[in-house]
């Protein structure tokens, strides 16, 4: 199609379009005329100029980068996490399954891992009554769908933590609707 | 639809069944396992036991279907119609709460009937329920707001507002705990059936038909069981909630906490809700094992004596008499210099509150200045074994295990007021599972009928050798419990009798693996404390006439200023000013169960933890740590400084104390028994077996917090007021 | 009780900065000494009451802070972060409050001992 284009020559009656015969010369689509072979057509790898004007030493840490490096299996990012080193060294973590609330009978908001940090000291702020406290990790209450997960964060931030086991299993029991009216069991129900 | 979580959003392929285990169990008695049928719940296959409910089908595979009536540990009521299901080939919908599964159904409970069902039984509940979200303490926790986002329909239809209106219905009084709006009752008869099946307090009841329907109980009568808290977590809607909570707090403000009740020795899992620093409501927890998901009055409503009666400063007494706070260091100085003077001529007793952490320092303390003087209020026979068998001072078979017991033998206790969860299972046996109870003692209400055995303590001995009737059933029982409460052993004779309790427990046959003697506490601090190393009872501090006496958290006045020499020093560390404070020469203060994390192990010897929901008010500090402050003055430094570093002494002393939430089964029951019979006082006394807490006037205010708690004065007076009524 | 797994064992990562230690050191190094070089102008543009030498001192206690590190990747992010804390003082982006935050002058040390802890305060 290109090589069409130009042997007739139209786009030479555009003059705003000089620059398109330039790169039609060199397009490997002007080597075919089927597009579908053009498409196939394997091209030069494209060098940009940062790479071409680099030393064969950094050719080869560009390519180190690109693979992988050994490092210990247990990461600690405490050092980088940004927090003061008195709220890693001094707090302790407690992982637990969050109880589902007394008041309802859904259950949407259990069934997952949480982690919170053991409760620091409140007191009235003294200009407005508002509450104050001096813990920056008061409200830090990070959620996982498992336990391991949860330890696997706690230890990667250098966290001292403890798991708090709930206890939620029970013992499955089918219920009947025909106990309540039982001719001479206890369960027979005096409130209809 | 809804916001869901990240995290389920996630894993919402993996839609596991949210603690629902379906636990096995393996009893001897079940002779073949009952086949089990399939059903198809939204074209997932399940396998059930025959009898299982739709509702129990789906909550298996993790589907729960809308309900406001069904509550998995009451009966099946089956009035709210909420729960609602299609089942293929069937033209009417069917109640998934009380129908139980039949083989191959397809059940679908998301298809349009479902939906329309729900939509319309929630639109006749929305007709008369008030709009009185903005000032119902349920509103953020209400299962009918959050049904009606879920299931309801996005507009009313009900034009009938302007005419006659919505129902309204009187408030009743049914105590100084329970809030009535009768108005917002969508008749569930949750509450209904709470009293009558699990409190035992036939009182609530429905008078009316349609929508002259009311609950209540139809006189004038309180709700008064130590149990009636719960129905406030039971209603669904904010018709009954608590009246000391009321217009307090909303629940997206409150921050939740775990933590354990001590004001009885269940140690039943509860959530301490707080917000800005103080404690607003506890809730319970749902632990199998202890409390089910039931919570006690005096648990549950005895916080704000939390804020009364406080000691927020240590103090000291002058030379005119009177208790003048100072700072701590003036307080240390001064305590420690007694302390230091006077030698090896300490003692001390624990009080009912106390944790094991103090426990343990103060023991250390003591040891170190070389006396060995540590007490604990409630006394233990020492003769025989005495505390040094586990198995002699513990419940042993554990509160669970209450249900499936056959026959139960009380001697000397009223589990009604002094653990009320015990009682709630024992009660559970006796409805569902055709349990016999007798009891040897006064005669009290427990809430459920039981063979009365007399009060005569030699009622035990007759059991034994097989002259009364009830010894056969004992005998002939494959699960026998035999409960003695702690008050009785607190008798001169109290060794005879735990010797006798023991060789009778010795003398039933039950099956593998079962213990029958069992022993029920009263204080919570009391286990930890034998374990520790305490010498129960408060004999060897008069007979040792100490010149320092360390009271930690003392306030039963089992010791007063008479027993003690002349010029004793005494020190009170605790939080309240109770009986206690007032005999001292010196008060440390402490913190409270909720302010502290702290260790205590209930009557099964199970260890449980105490998290700190707020911080301890004043100059208050954590027990073990002014125990540890105080060593450091006197230059006897324990060689612990955090949590972490006693926590491990704890573990030397007793390994059990920091695995929390197991039970470790104690053993030795035959040696237990053997060495009992060398009892020194081997003769029973004839004076008749009594209980201190026999009513419910007694059960409000046994320890320092609950006697500081105006609520549970008017519960107090309530109770007496309902005596004059005529109902 | 909490405890602590020891896993031993390694694992596979993609590097952030450098490949091995070598070139992580030499990253650390090159940072010592830009800073090192830029200490005196940082006396004389921040105006700080202190000496060349005390400046000196604690840039290598802040160094030596880190140097128990074994894991490149987080000696790779503190050594961009603490590009980026020079970059900043070098285009006098930071103020003199905020640099001499480094030397916490008016931090109040708390109290380390069990004793002073407990009289001062809950923690």
């Amino acid at each position: 199609m290109a090589s069409l284009l130009l042997r007739s020559g139209a786009l030479k009656k555009c003059p705003n379009l000089k620059w398109s015969i330039a790169s039609l010369s060199t397009t490997s689509s002007r080597l075919s005329d089927d597009v579908s072979k053009a498409v196939k057509q394997k091209e030069a790898p494209q060098i940009t100029h940062d790479t071409a004007l680099l030393n064969p030493e950094e050719i080869e840490q560009r390519k180190r980068l690109q693979g992988y490096i050994t490092v210990d299996a247990q990461s600690n990012v405490a050092p980088i996490t940004g927090q003061p080193e008195e709220h890693v060294k001094g707090r302790l973590v407690r992982i637990y399954e969050p109880a589902k609330n007394a008041m309802q009978s859904g259950t949407d908001n259990t069934g997952h891992w949480e982690m919170d940090f053991d409760t620091r000291e409140r007191w009235e702020n003294p200009l407005m009554g508002w509450c104050s406290s001096g813990d920056p990790l008061s409200n830090m209450k990070v959620q996982f769908s498992s336990k391991e997960e949860a330890i696997r964060h706690c230890e990667k931030n250098g966290w001292e933590w403890y798991i708090q086991e709930s206890s939620f299993e029970k013992p499955f029991k089918p219920k009947s609707y025909g106990v309540n009216f039982s001719w001479n069991k206890r369960t027979r129900v005096s409130t209809k | 639809m809804l916001r869901t979580t990240l995290i389920k959003a996630l894993n919402a392929a993996k839609l596991s069944p949210k603690h629902v285990s379906v636990v096995s169990r393996a009893s001897s008695d079940v002779a073949k396992k009952p086949e089990k049928i399939e059903v198809f719940i939204d074209d997932q296959p399940v396998l059930v036991e025959p009898g299982t409910t739709v509702l129990q089908a789906a909550a298996l595979i993790g589907i729960e279907i809308p309900r406001f009536c069904y509550h998995e540990r009451l009966a099946v009521a089956g009035n709210c119609r909420m729960c609602l299901v299609e089942v293929e080939k069937s033209p009417k919908p069917v109640a998934a709460c009380a129908m139980p599964v039949m083989k191959g159904w397809r059940i679908k409970t998301e298809s349009e009937m479902t939906k329309k069902a729900r939509e319309g039984v929630m639109e006749f509940l929305l007709v008369n329920h008030p709009l009185d979200c903005p000032i119902c303490d349920q509103g953020g926790e209400c299962d009918l707001q959050d049904q009606s986002m879920a299931f309801g329909s996005d507009r009313s239809r009900f034009t009938d507002i302007d005419f006659s209106g919505k129902r309204a219905v009187e408030d009743k009084d049914i105590g100084p705990l329970i809030k009535t709006i009768m108005t917002r009752c969508i008749h569930c008869t949750r509450c209904i059936r709470f009293a009558s099946e699990v409190a035992g307090v036939d009182d609530l009841g429905t008078t009316g038909r349609g929508s002259g329907m009311e609950i209540g109980t139809y006189v004038q009568k309180f709700f008064l069981s130590e149990l009636s808290g719960n129905v406030i977590d039971l209603c669904p809607v904010g018709a009954l909630t608590s009246k000391p909570y009321s217009f307090t707090a909303r629940p997206w403000e409150i921050r939740k906490i775990d933590s354990i009740d001590v004001l009885d020795a269940i140690g039943s899992n509860i959530v301490v809700s707080t917000r800005t620093g103080e404690v607003m409501r506890i809730l319970p927890r749902t632990n199998e094992e202890i409390n089910e998901e039931w919570l006690s009055d005096k648990a549950r409503f005895a916080y704000d004596g939390l804020k009364r009666q406080r000691l927020v400063t240590p103090m000291l007494r002058g030379s005119d008499g009177e208790l003048t706070p100072v700072d701590w260091e003036t307080a240390l100085l001064s305590v420690g210099k007694v302390l230091r003077n006077a030698g090896s001529s300490v003692g001390a007793i624990a009080g009912g509150l106390a944790d094991a952490e103090a426990l343990v320092a103060l023991k250390d303390l003591l040891n170190r200045l070389g006396s060995e003087d540590l007490c604990t209020e409630h006394t233990f026979p020492m003769d025989g074994s005495g505390s040094d068998l586990r198995s002699n001072y513990l419940l042993n078979n554990k509160i669970a295990g209450a249900e499936d017991a056959d026959f139960v033998l009380l001697i000397g206790t009223n589990p009604r007021f002094e653990a009320p969860l015990l009682n709630s299972r024992l009660r559970k046996a006796y409805v569902h599972k055709e349990l016999d109870v007798a009891l040897v003692g006064p005669k009290v209400d427990l809430t459920y009928e039981y063979d009365h055995l007399g009060d005569d303590p030699n009622v035990i001995s007759e059991i034994a050798s097989g002259k009364h009737p009830i010894a056969k059933k004992l005998k002939a029982a494959k699960k026998p419990l035999i409960i003695l409460g702690a008050d009785i052993l607190q008798r001169p004779d109290g060794g005879a009798l735990l010797a006798a309790v023991q060789s009778l427990a010795a003398s039933t046959t039950p099956s593998e693996g079962w213990k029958v003697f069992n022993i029920l506490h009263k204080v919570a601090s009391q286990v930890a404390a034998l374990d520790i190393g305490y010498t129960p009872g408060v004999d060897k501090i008069r007979e040792n006439s100490p010149k320092v006496l360390f009271l930690l958290g003392a306030d039963e006045a089992a010791i007063d200023k008479s027993d003690l020499p002349e010029g004793c020093f005494v020190i009170y560390q605790g939080h309240h000013g109770d009986q206690g404070a007032v005999i001292a020469d010196a008060i440390l203060p402490g913190a409270a169960y909720t302010e502290k994390q702290a260790t205590y192990v209930n009557t099964e010897g199970r260890a449980q933890q105490t998290l700190q929901a707020v911080s301890p008010p004043g100059q208050a500090r954590e027990d073990w740590k002014i125990i540890r402050a105080l060593s450091e003055v006197i230059r006897v430094p324990l060689p612990y400084d955090n949590l972490n570093e006693i926590r491990c002494r704890l573990h030397d002393v007793a390994p059990h104390l920091t695995r929390y939430g197991e039970a470790e089964n104690a053993n030795y029951f035959k040696q237990a028994e053997e060495l009992a019979k060398t009892a020194k006082s081997s003769n029973l006394s004839g004076s008749p077996i009594d209980v201190k807490i026999k009513e419910l006037k007694d059960f409000y205010m046994t320890d320092a917090i609950s006697r500081a708690s105006p609520t549970m004065a008017k519960c107090v007076q309530a109770v007496l007021k309902q005596k004059q009524s005529k109902y | 009780m909490s405890s602590h797994a020891i896993r031993a064992g390694t694992k596979q990562v993609r590097p952030i900065l450098s490949t091995d230690r070598h070139e992580a050191r030499q990253r650390v190094l090159n940072l010592y000494k830009a800073w090192y070089r830029q200490l005196p102008y940082i006396v004389k543009q921040y105006d700080i009451p202190k000496s060349v030498d005390s400046l000196k001192q604690k840039l290598r206690e802040e160094f030596r802070k880190n140097d128990h590190l074994q894991d490149i990747r987080v000696i790779d992010m503190l050594v961009v972060k603490g590009q980026m804390e020079l970059k900043e003082t070098v285009n006098f982006w930071k103020q003199k409050g905020t640099f001499m935050s480094y030397f916490k002058d008016t931090v109040e040390p708390k109290p380390k001992d069990f004793l002073s802890k407990f009289l001062s305060g809950h923690n």
